[in-house]
């Protein structure tokens, strides 16, 4: 029955092609762009003060972005832990209600506004000026929400015998809370990690104007100094460029962004306790 | 110590949507004061001349989120649909994996394909003299929320209970009978909390469309004219942040923007949430 061709399916058929091609030729565009330009030596050299250079290597922008990324996740952390747990333990459904519904908004605000808020208050009012520290801060709001809302799942997915029996036995709430529920999600919680240091790496526009600048840093000195990142040296180069090797270089760094973000994805849906089944 | 540590993490999330929207008013107040409202409706946007008008901005963005969705919306039902009525089974998490991995993309990667695939694309085809139209924008916008949309509805289709299927196919309905009166209808509110969140995300989106959508600060004329640069509210704020000085008025001007955004990102979120209320 499943095989019998019928006039709706074909139609089907023909409007979702597109959506199906198009995604998978992008990917194969940038596999055939970057791919002709990076080589071990484009990701483990730095080019230095080179600017809009020809034979410049990412080493430096690849080490901004992971630096920025999980910076800003262990910054978060803590903090969404915190959230999580106070939803799981609070039996006041309505202020649980309220939480939810406030961390949706969050997540819903777009990124752009992190980085002008991150502008406004670390930049200039805490003066920390256009650097790492002010970066990783930004990245962590950014990241708030979805950290969040993922702990949440993790610790509503342990099974309820497990609480049950813990309270039947006189656990206090932090012996619960340490010994129990963190223990029986921590694979959950980790691909949680994983998953937010990959969206960590595809923002570009909170850090734009709060941690980055085009060229002249190797390797951040302090937390206060500024980094180069690979999501804004694509976006220089991709903007102003008009070299063609300097167009090379960024397909490179997608290809090398890409790449990275995709390895922690996949690394995180390995440990996922399930089995990849979704 | 552990209840402290959970309250205050708690709070801080709280106060997490209080304090950017406090912020971005303190930086926007200036604006507000000298100008009033009005010239939130005003289509006239010179800096230099103090003249702030953000129709232009508002309707560009506005206006390349509605024909992105308008293309994204049909064509990414349609795949999730095929890749669950069409498809053989065992090829479905790879389509799927493929998708996900698509939404993971980061966006500065669009906007390099967008401007150096895209763009000069349009140029040929279209004849025009600049490819970085409002078009443009809405296109790169379309391919960028496919995969979300896709992955959302396929999640809602296939929550429509089995024996749902099986009572209509006993009942001898057509195939297409039963997507029509019954996988559809059934998965529409995930359909349009993917719409509604896709929404936000192509509204919220900067550095993409800052690169193709040619950042001028015109209506369209005629209005539904897609092929002539337009402007963006992020692009706008991404454009000219860097230049404007701190305190001044563009600046302000600016950060007024970034409230707008968030202001209509909330609400979109909380029409999405409209029946949490009831």
């Amino acid at each position: 029955m499943k095989w019998t061709i019928h006039p709706a399916k074909l139609l089907l058929t023909l409007v979702a092609l597109p959506a199906l091609l198009i995604p998978a030729l992008a990917l194969g565009y940038i596999v055939y762009q970057g791919g002709a330009v990076i080589s071990w030596q484009f990701i483990s050299t730095s080019a230095e003060l080179s600017g809009f250079g020809a034979s410049s290597g990412v080493f430096s922008q690849l080490a901004g972005s992971l630096l920025l990324a999980v910076g800003a996740c262990i910054v978060a952390t803590p903090v969404a832990l915190g959230t999580a747990l106070f939803y799981q333990l609070s039996n006041n459904s309505r202020l649980c209600h309220h939480l939810e519904l406030l961390i949706y908004l969050l997540q819903a605000v777009p990124p752009i506004v992190y980085g002008l808020f991150g502008l406004i208050l670390f930049v200039q009012i805490f003066s920390l000026g256009v650097s790492l520290i002010a970066g990783m801060l930004v990245l962590a709001m950014v990241l708030l929400p979805m950290l969040t809302l993922n702990n949440i799942t993790s610790l509503q997915r342990i099974a309820i015998e497990q609480t049950d029996a813990a309270r039947a036995l006189g656990l206090t709430e932090s012996a619960l809370v340490l010994r129990v529920w963190l223990r029986q999600s921590r694979r959950e919680l980790i691909t949680g990690q994983l998953l937010a240091i990959a969206r960590a790496l595809s923002e570009t526009a909170p850090i734009l104007f709060t941690a980055t600048v085009f060229s002249g840093v190797v390797w951040p000195d302090s937390l206060l100094s500024p980094v180069t990142t690979l999501q804004t040296h694509i976006f220089y180069l991709a903007q102003e460029g008009n070299h063609p090797q300097s167009i090379d270089v960024a397909w490179g760094s997608a290809l090398v962004l890409v790449i990275t973000i995709v390895l922690f994805s996949l690394l995180a849906r390995a440990l996922k306790p399930s089995g990849g089944n979704l | 110590m552990l209840r402290l540590f959970i309250h205050s993490s708690a709070w801080l999330s709280f106060s997490g949507l209080l304090l950017l929207s406090g912020f971005l008013l303190y930086a926007s107040w200036p604006i507000f004061s000298e100008q009033g409202l009005y010239f939130i409706a005003e289509s006239e946007w010179y800096p230099y001349e103090d003249l702030f008008g953000m129709l232009p901005a508002l309707f560009g963005s506005l206006l390349s989120v509605g024909v992105a969705l308008l293309i994204a919306l049909p064509l990414g039902v349609a795949a999730a649909l095929f890749n669950i009525e069409i498809v053989p089974s065992c090829l479905q998490p790879w389509l799927r994996l493929l998708m996900e991995l698509m939404a993971g993309i980061p966006s500065v990667v669009y906007g390099l394909m967008g401007l150096w695939l895209l763009v000069p694309f349009l140029e040929q085809q279209l004849d025009l003299l600049t490819g970085r139209t409002l078009l443009a924008a809405a296109l790169l916008l379309s391919v960028m929320v496919l995969p979300t949309i896709m992955v959302l509805s396929e999640d809602a289709l296939r929550k429509v209970a089995d024996d749902q299927r099986q009572r209509a196919n006993a009942l001898g309905l057509s195939w297409w009978a039963v997507v029509q009166r019954i996988l559809l209808p059934q998965a529409w509110p995930g359909i349009r909390l993917a719409t509604l969140l896709s929404l936000g995300r192509a509204m919220g989106e900067t550095v993409a469309v800052m690169l193709v959508i040619g950042s001028i600060d015109r209506l369209p004329e005629p209005l539904y004219n897609l092929l002539q640069p337009a402007q963006s509210l992020t692009s706008r704020i991404g454009r000219e942040m860097g230049e404007a000085s701190v305190g001044s008025p563009h600046w302000s001007a600016l950060m007024s923007s970034g409230l707008l955004l968030m202001l209509m990102s909330v609400a979109v979120v909380l029409l999405s949430q409209r029946r949490w209320f009831k």
